[in-house]
């Protein structure tokens, strides 16, 4: 045997390895909501027991829409949406935690965060979602659905800065819905909702 | 250098025209969204044009997922052919796979739209590998192989990468074909969709900058550039948006499908199958719809009897994308030079169509004729969503099989014909 076809093999060996580290085999894994159990420890340290938040700063995961999680914490990833907290842990995601995460969350049971405004309150709410019509992309319970997130429930307080943040146009936004929802709410208004949308079941 | 059609005379092959185009999708304009964190608060494209009798209306486009979804969740099995066809997955794992091109060693390209990756695709002993090639590029919807290079259509530019089969795990750096194609920065429809024409040169699609508004010279528009000058023309005008282009095998005419406007009802206008016979037609947008339909803001400025007029109605909504001529000789010699367009399907109306692959064929009067050919994502159309997959672009494969990509899951499929 010559040197040349051991080198060859050899060679032909080193490409192999590189070839199956460098490129991946379909077929996708399918998410996993007990592996997103098992990865979530960190996330409820701040969102709270099963995502139910207790920090009024803190959004509740529970029972978000699955395709809404995998979403932010996307966009978190990419660099688009942008936080403190958040921008760093999400960074080392892999497509598999977001897909995990998302199944483990989106079947959590949700609890109302905050105690029920007054009746008199939550009317002054309902108007106003009525007439910003935010049933018409969040549902009819404002459950949220695919992409758009629950509300129902959610922290008064980070509604409130969602809120805000739109109407300044600093906060993330896909497509601009948003921040364009956002231009005639007053100040006052922004409080009304999110006291209503937090005293949602 | 830009050389205007505007000084040539518009033709019009006959009366009427319209063209239009929706924005469909998902996710509408969230490249521009980022780039422009605090961009105007004025509605998003897909809004705009919205009467206050659509007000309360939850019609809304739908966003893909963007980690991709395994073919094995899917029901596949819904999937419907023509008898003696038969359609598998060819490939999973894609996220958000968009336009498709086939390179001379068999590597499938695969654009995105939302997300900001090209991936390579190689057929390795019945089994595909998945690479993502080129990662943080601004919308490349548009990917074209040609004499060995890799061409990339981003929202701003179009770019080359030489010898590019030879350099999958190491793309060379790309030359830059054409820049400042995206001056505006703004949400619209930028992301683009490349075809060879027979000259040799790049066509691509600027888009209308809203769902319905007055666009600029250089919007609305499919225009040209020649790789080897960078000389840059417009070719075609009052084309609202289009996301799939191919030239005739027989004629080398331009056909391409193309977006209506949105929030006009359910049943209009219809999306359009169109023929640039030549260069310098006007296809209407924004004043005439469908060929015959004023629009009833921008209508009275111009009549429909100055653009040239769709050769094919494909439904109010059903968002034509890719499409393709059959060259193939796998399948039956009846679909020889017919077209294949993928429906990435309705969102801007009640009850939902679409979400198929069409076959369109031409007789020798140039009349065309459609029926579906590929069929089953749409499973509920009144549902939100109605679909659980949408076609994006087809691509005919050198053993004649068909190849259709599907965004909203990632996954690239394979049509073929007995055996």
């Amino acid at each position: 045997m010559t040197h040349r076809p051991a080198n060859a093999r050899r060679a032909a060996a080193i490409l192999a390895v590189a070839w199956g580290a460098l490129w991946h085999f379909t077929p996708a894994t399918a998410a996993d909501a007990e592996a997103g159990r098992k990865k979530a420890g960190g996330c409820v340290a701040c969102h709270g027991p099963n995502g139910n938040s207790t920090n009024p700063a803190v959004p509740s995961l529970a029972a978000q829409p699955g395709q809404f999680i995998v979403t932010q914490l996307f966009m978190f990833r990419d660099g688009k949406r942008k936080d403190p907290q958040m921008s760093p842990v999400a960074a080392n995601l892999t497509n598999a935690d977001l897909d995990d995460l998302a199944a483990y969350f989106s079947a959590q049971r949700p609890t109302v965060a905050g105690g029920k405004p007054p009746a008199d309150r939550m009317a002054a709410g309902r108007e106003l979602a009525q007439r910003h019509n935010c049933t018409a992309c969040h549902g009819p319970q404002l459950a949220g659905q695919q992409h758009i997130p629950r509300l129902a429930g959610q922290q008064a307080e980070y509604l409130r800065t969602q809120l805000r943040g739109f109407k300044a146009s600093t906060r993330f936004d896909m497509d601009g819905v948003m921040t364009s929802a956002a231009q005639p709410l007053s100040s006052a208004d922004i409080d009304a909702l999110a006291d209503y949308l937090a005293g949602l079941d | 250098m830009f050389t205007s059609i505007f000084a040539r005379r518009p033709h019009s092959r006959l009366p009427h025209t319209g063209r239009l185009a929706a924005l469909l999708t998902a996710l509408c304009a969230p490249v521009a969204a980022a780039q422009q964190p605090a961009a105007s608060a004025a509605p998003p494209s897909w809004q705009q044009g919205k009467g206050a009798e659509h007000a309360s209306s939850t019609l809304h486009p739908f966003a893909p997922h963007l980690t991709g979804r395994p073919a094995s969740e899917l029901p596949i099995d819904k999937l419907k052919v023509p008898a003696g066809f038969k359609v598998e997955v060819w490939a999973d794992g894609v996220p958000e796979a968009r336009s498709l091109t086939l390179g001379d060693k068999g590597t499938v390209f695969a654009g995105n739209r939302n997300l900001s990756n090209v991936y390579a695709i190689v057929d390795r002993g019945g089994r595909r590998e998945v690479k993502t090639m080129l990662k943080g590029m601004s919308a490349p919807n548009g990917v074209l192989f040609h004499q060995g290079a890799l061409y990339v259509a981003e929202r701003g530019r179009i770019l080359r990468y030489d010898g590019i089969e030879d350099r999958l795990d190491n793309p060379p750096e790309p030359k830059v074909v054409v820049d400042n194609l995206d001056p505006s920065k703004q949400p619209g429809h930028f992301w683009k969709f490349l075809a060879l024409g027979p000259d040799g040169k790049l066509y691509f699609n600027i888009g209308s900058p809203q769902n319905i508004t007055m666009p600029t010279y250089m919007q609305a528009a499919i225009l040209r550039v020649d790789p080897k000058t960078g000389k840059l023309e417009d070719y075609a005008l009052g084309v609202r948006n289009t996301v799939g282009m191919a030239f005739h095998p027989v004629t080398k005419q331009l056909w391409f499908t193309e977006h209506g406007r949105d929030w006009l009802g359910d049943d209009l206008p219809s999306d359009e199958l169109n023929v640039a016979a030549e260069r310098g037609q006007h296809f209407g947008f924004p004043y005439c719809h469908q060929g015959d339909t004023p629009d009833p803001e921008y209508g009275k400025y111009r009549s429909c009897a100055e653009f040239t007029p769709p050769v094919l109605k494909l439904g109010a909504h059903v968002a034509p994308l890719g499409m393709r001529f059959y060259t193939g000789t796998m399948f039956p010699a009846e679909y020889r030079n017919n077209l294949f367009i993928a429906q990435h399907g309705s969102w801007n109306r009640t009850t939902k169509q679409g979400y198929n692959v069409i076959r369109v064929s031409i007789d020798a009067k140039g009349n065309a004729t459609s029926r579906p050919f590929l069929e089953g994502f749409l499973i509920d159309e009144k549902g939100d969503p109605p679909m659980w997959g949408r076609p994006v672009d087809v691509l005919v494969m050198k053993d004649g099989a068909l190849l259709v990509s599907d965004d909203y899951n990632g996954i690239v499929y394979r049509i073929s014909y007995g055996k």
